[in-house]
């Protein structure tokens, strides 16, 4: 996997992580099975660094696609985007292609082969 | 949600009898290499830095001497419940310090159609009170067995 869309999907699923940390009902109900969520600032931080370390262009792509869908990667299952259920080509998994960070051509969401 | 729908989400595959781990960051690589073996997933670095993420919003042992490693991740495309047992215990930051021997790890994908998830996190936690069932439980011979204790506890 390139080494860019590994970190988008870290920072996809950390701040998926903060969102239900700070998210009232979520946060009583882990609580009320006795999970600690106190290191919410230190995984806030952990998220800044880790976003430090993606590539602008990337990194401002992401932001736009988040604010926009939710969610930026997705998951290929059945050569479908999950996002808007385009099929994608079979030449996008080729091991030509492994060095790139992959597009949706139909939403443009960030590609992720789970 | 029933512990035996629970038990639909792990196979004897994801049964870990004694982890050679004797610490937590080794503990969690081990249950992840796990996973990765007894199933189709592949992404083991993607679920282990998620996994390493929770540990520091708070330690997940919570239990007497039980840990729930768990969260979610666009590495997996369904709930997936691994089962390790440690015979010596590990040091896995537990409020009472006391090392942990049995572990519940959950991974689910980001979106969890009937909060399967959740509802069976809730399930093993309250299950796991009753510490008379730990001990079977530590004490299982095999999955099959580990199972059978569970759903009668």
């Amino acid at each position: 996997m390139h080494p860019q869309l590994q970190l988008l999907v870290a920072l996809q699923d950390m701040e998926q992580m903060i969102q239900e940390a700070e998210d009232q009902k979520k946060a009583a109900e882990l609580e009320g099975m006795g999970f600690n969520l106190g290191g919410l600032d230190g995984l806030k931080s952990a998220q800044e660094e880790l976003e430090a370390k993606i590539d602008p262009r990337h990194r401002n792509y992401y932001r736009r696609l988040t604010k926009h869908f939710g969610h930026a990667v997705v998951p290929v299952v059945g050569n479908l985007c999950t996002g808007c259920f385009a099929s994608i080509p079979a030449s996008f998994v080729s091991v030509t292609n492994e060095n790139k960070v992959q597009k949706c051509e139909n939403c443009g969401r960030i590609l992720y082969w789970p | 949600m029933d512990i035996a729908e629970v038990l639909n989400h792990t196979s004897p595959d994801l049964f870990l009898s004694d982890l050679t781990a004797t610490d937590k960051q080794s503990a969690l690589a081990e249950m992840v290499t796990g996973l990765v073996a007894g199933t189709t997933i592949t992404n083991n670095e993607t679920i282990l830095q998620m996994l390493q993420s929770r540990e520091n919003l708070g330690s997940t042992a919570v239990g007497p001497g039980i840990a729930f490693p768990h969260g979610r991740t666009l590495a997996v495309q369904k709930l997936t419940i691994l089962i390790a047992r440690s015979r010596e215990g590990i040091d896995f930051d537990s409020e009472d310090g006391k090392p942990t021997q049995l572990f519940f790890m959950l991974i689910a994908p980001p979106q969890d159609s009937g909060h399967k998830y959740i509802k069976s996190l809730a399930a093993l936690t309250d299950k796991m009170q009753n510490t008379e069932l730990r001990d079977k439980l530590l004490e299982s011979a095999d999955f099959e067995g580990f199972c059978t204790t569970l759903k009668e506890g």
